[in-house]
């Protein structure tokens, strides 16, 4: 018998990972599974997505490493709005801690639902949903699900929204996309923010863009500025633009 | 940072299809990584073995490939 597992073989063991278990290379089969783990939040995020479709409420998701400007760009485009309708539009805010972008968009004018995520580092569909049980949806226009300030760990999981857009500030650099390009596959929208401080910066937009393009080729891409309101016209005709 | 939570998600996963295939243990999981995944194969393969204790992949060899696009997948389990 064998002395490891008591199995009755006599035929050589391989042992493996840390010795605690040895494989049995004459008595294991193959089983073909071909799932993917990343399948049960991608459902969830497409039921939660047609669920708000259903609604008439168009869902952008930001994406983009912390300081690239995600509230900024939510307040001017309220303010842009104007307070009518800036109360037709809701944000999930994503941050570790905190409730203060929150605060900073019910202060431009829309509703919003703080996740305190703790230690994890992006929002997942589960996540939104369970936000969005706390506020009333029925006259709302838009959401927007504003993730962790994260440019690695939201990729791989949508959380519901229809279209996702990436910003990238030109202070963060140009090489961005070219460094984190899984962001920039999921992207329907590159938006590089803080251009007013184009000047002093070196910051090659064309080389974000291309970057950004060779993740996500045809990606369109928009140059923002949220304190001079440079851009903010085509900005919000583009997220006026959706489903 | 989302590795450990990837791997419970996995091992889940494994777990259905070894009982689907009436099997006892897993002694094999074979992976695929997708390049723009955002999933680091070096932080799985670290997270793996202590997701993986008292359960029925415990001491499991974890074997991953690299492939292109965005998805992981969970390919074959090897199963005793």
């Amino acid at each position: 018998m064998c002395g490891l597992c008591g199995c009755g073989e006599g035929a050589a063991h391989g042992v493996t990972g840390a010795g605690r278990v040895h494989a049995h290379p004459h008595e294991t089969r193959r089983v073909s599974v071909e799932r993917s783990i990343l399948a049960h939040n991608r459902e969830h995020a497409a039921r939660l997505a047609s669920r708000l479709a259903a609604r008439g409420i168009d869902a952008i998701g930001l994406v983009g490493g912390p300081g690239a400007g995600k509230t900024a760009l939510l307040e001017a485009s309220f303010g842009r709005l104007g307070r009518e309708a800036a109360a037709r539009e809701v944000v999930v805010e994503g941050d570790c801690a905190t409730d203060l972008d929150a605060r900073r968009v019910v202060a431009a004018g829309a509703r919003a639902v703080q996740v305190a995520t703790g230690s994890l580092c992006h929002l997942d569909a589960q996540l939104v949903e369970h936000a969005l049980e706390s506020i009333a949806l029925e006259d709302i226009r838009r959401l927007w699900i504003e993730n962790v300030g994260n440019l690695v760990c939201p990729a791989p999981f949508p959380c519901g929204e229809h279209r996702r857009v990436v910003l990238v500030s030109v202070t963060e650099g140009d090489d961005k996309p070219e460094k984190y390009p899984a962001l920039f596959a999921g992207a329907d929208l590159l938006v590089i923010s803080k251009t007013d401080l184009l000047p002093h910066v070196d910051f090659d937009a064309a080389r974000c863009i291309a970057g950004a393009r060779r993740a996500r080729p045809g990606l369109p891409a928009l140059l923002v500025s949220a304190r001079s309101g440079a851009g903010l016209d085509a900005w919000l005709a583009w997220a006026g633009g959706g489903a | 940072m989302h590795e450990a939570k990837l791997c419970l998600s996995l091992l889940a996963l494994a777990e259905r299809a070894l009982a689907d295939a009436g099997g006892e243990r897993i002694a094999a999981v074979c992976l695929s990584v997708g390049e723009l995944s955002g999933v680091a194969p070096e932080a799985l393969a670290a997270a793996f073995p202590i997701c993986a204790a008292g359960t029925r992949a415990d001491g499991a060899a974890l074997r991953i490939e690299r492939t292109p696009g965005r998805d992981l997948v969970l390919r074959e389990l090897e199963v005793v």
